[in-house]
């Protein structure tokens, strides 16, 4: 089952930064492991909610995975010809295919979506869907099947997932003052996953050794792990990539936005606003936390830039455009 | 006259520097100010990192700015805007410091995104699934430019700048 294989994969990850971040016994990590979940549910103390830390025994729905061919791999053995879909139902770190890529993109933003639910606004979803989708037809990934939202949070941030997945909080949307700016801000989202900058980081993490099928004789039944899995997927958002992928990904958002008609300054635009916002405010916390600093990103942003749009032609901004939220 | 309204509107929305006498900026790295918004035009003096500046006035992607020294154009993102010391930034932010002084925004009934919450966070099939309801082609997405009067551009991505 190619679901399995995923979570599983995902738990793996989750001990891979068990092990950095907590010096785990080796010959205990699921215990180690539980303690530090235990630890951060306790930590986790936000007025009104009240996370339990011991979820029921419902059944966690199923993400149903599109399965890359028709025919069932564990059925049939498969012939080794057969590369491009290799039938093996451990995930391919190595060359992940679009489908593996956009099964993995799930796991990590429904988890997110656990985190922080969509915004119940159905013509904010269509309208920030018709922008992201645009922007990304100017990419070299156009095919994915781009998917954006806006999830219900006061914080500033946004976040991508491999597969075409963009998510950005209400809080941050709030801030936008134009068509542009957002523009900017899903071409940021949308060149990390062009440049698969998350998926990299993940199989580093895999190469270090950690992988799948070294570790999961130490972990108990498979159910369990898939629940594990499910049920920290977001987790991986919440680690930064490095300084330069972030860089280059303000550089490509600019350029896409620009590529697709907006105005270039929207997303330093909003880099200044974020700028404006008191470091210490908890909304911006895990942004400063996983990003370089505006000020850094916009000097950056400007060395690349230099005279190259001087006379460029001038992009539309759309502030009227804008979806208003209420 | 409606029209004019409405531009004015619409001047006012684009440009909200426009108007303020002068909105306080820092300097975010050294670079030349120039009689005229334009790479050629004459240099009369220039800023250090750090220098505090008022900002004047926009004009596409420059701005004017006032320094200790003189007036001139500089481009757009060598500027952060804002900031609500004249002096500089590091007095306010030591001030403000880990026990932050800033506005505390209600998290009432919103859950967080903190690193902690993202770890305990749960698979919200529903969620997703709605998600995926709103997915484009991107024929839709090119339908959506048309009636914003938007259109492709190329251009080719900008590289990282040097060190």
């Amino acid at each position: 089952m190619k679901k399995i294989s995923i979570s599983k994969l995902l738990s793996s990850l989750l001990l891979a930064a068990g092990l950095l971040s907590i010096q785990a016994n080796a010959f205990d990590l699921g215990k180690a492991l539980e303690d530090a979940a235990k630890k951060e549910i306790e930590k986790a103390k936000i007025g009104g909610e009240e996370p339990t830390p011991e979820p029921e025994p419902v059944a966690a729905p199923a993400p149903v995975i599109a399965p890359a061919s028709p025919a069932n791999p564990a059925a049939a053995p498969v012939a080794a010809a057969e590369l491009a879909q290799p039938a093996q139902p451990e995930f391919n770190w190595k060359n992940p295919s679009k489908e593996e890529e956009i099964a993995l993109g799930r796991e990590i933003t429904g988890s997110l979506l656990g985190a922080a639910p969509l915004v119940k606004d159905e013509a904010l979803q269509k309208y920030v869907n018709q922008v992201g989708r645009w922007v990304a037809n100017q990419s070299e990934r156009a095919d994915l099947p781009w998917k954006f939202g806006v999830i219900d949070s006061a914080d500033l941030n946004a976040f991508a997932a491999p597969g075409g997945y963009v998510l950005l909080t209400k809080g941050l949307y709030q801030k936008i003052q134009s068509e542009a700016q957002l523009a900017g801000v899903l071409g940021h989202e949308i060149a990390h996953i062009v440049k698969k900058h998350q998926l990299k980081v993940l199989q580093k993490q895999q190469l270090l050794g950690y992988g799948a099928s070294r570790l999961s004789g130490l972990f108990g039944k498979k159910d369990k792990l898939a629940k594990k899995a499910l049920n920290t997927g977001a987790e991986i958002s919440a680690r930064g990539l490095d300084k330069d992928a972030e860089f280059e990904a303000d550089r490509m958002g600019l350029t896409l936005a620009y590529r697709a008609g907006y105005d270039a300054y929207g997303l330093p635009d909003v880099l200044q606003t974020i700028g404006q916002t008191n470091k210490s405010d908890s909304s911006v916390a895990l942004l400063f936390k996983t990003h370089p600093s505006p000020d850094e990103r916009l000097a950056k942003l400007g060395d690349s830039i230099g005279d190259k749009l001087d006379n460029a032609k001038a992009g539309k901004t759309l502030e009227k455009r804008l979806y208003k939220l209420n | 006259m409606k029209t004019t309204l409405k531009s004015l509107l619409l001047i006012g929305l684009a440009s909200p520097i426009l108007g303020l006498s002068a909105e306080s900026g820092t300097a975010l790295k050294m670079d030349s100010l120039r009689a005229e918004p334009f790479v050629d035009a004459k240099t009369v003096g220039s800023i250090n990192k750090n220098d505090s500046v008022s900002i004047l006035t926009k004009k596409g992607a420059w701005l004017q700015v006032k320094s200790k020294s003189s007036t001139g154009w500089v481009r757009l993102l060598s500027v952060k805007r804002g900031g609500v010391s004249t002096s500089g930034n590091s007095i306010s932010d030591v001030a403000s410091g880990r026990t932050g002084t800033g506005k505390v925004i209600s998290t009432t009934g919103i859950r967080g995104l903190s690193a902690e919450e993202l770890k305990a966070a749960k698979f919200n099939e529903d969620e997703m699934k709605k998600m995926e309801s709103y997915t484009l082609s991107p024929n839709d997405g090119q339908k959506f430019a048309g009636a914003g009067g938007l259109s492709a551009t190329s251009m080719s991505y900008l590289k990282g700048a040097q060190q």
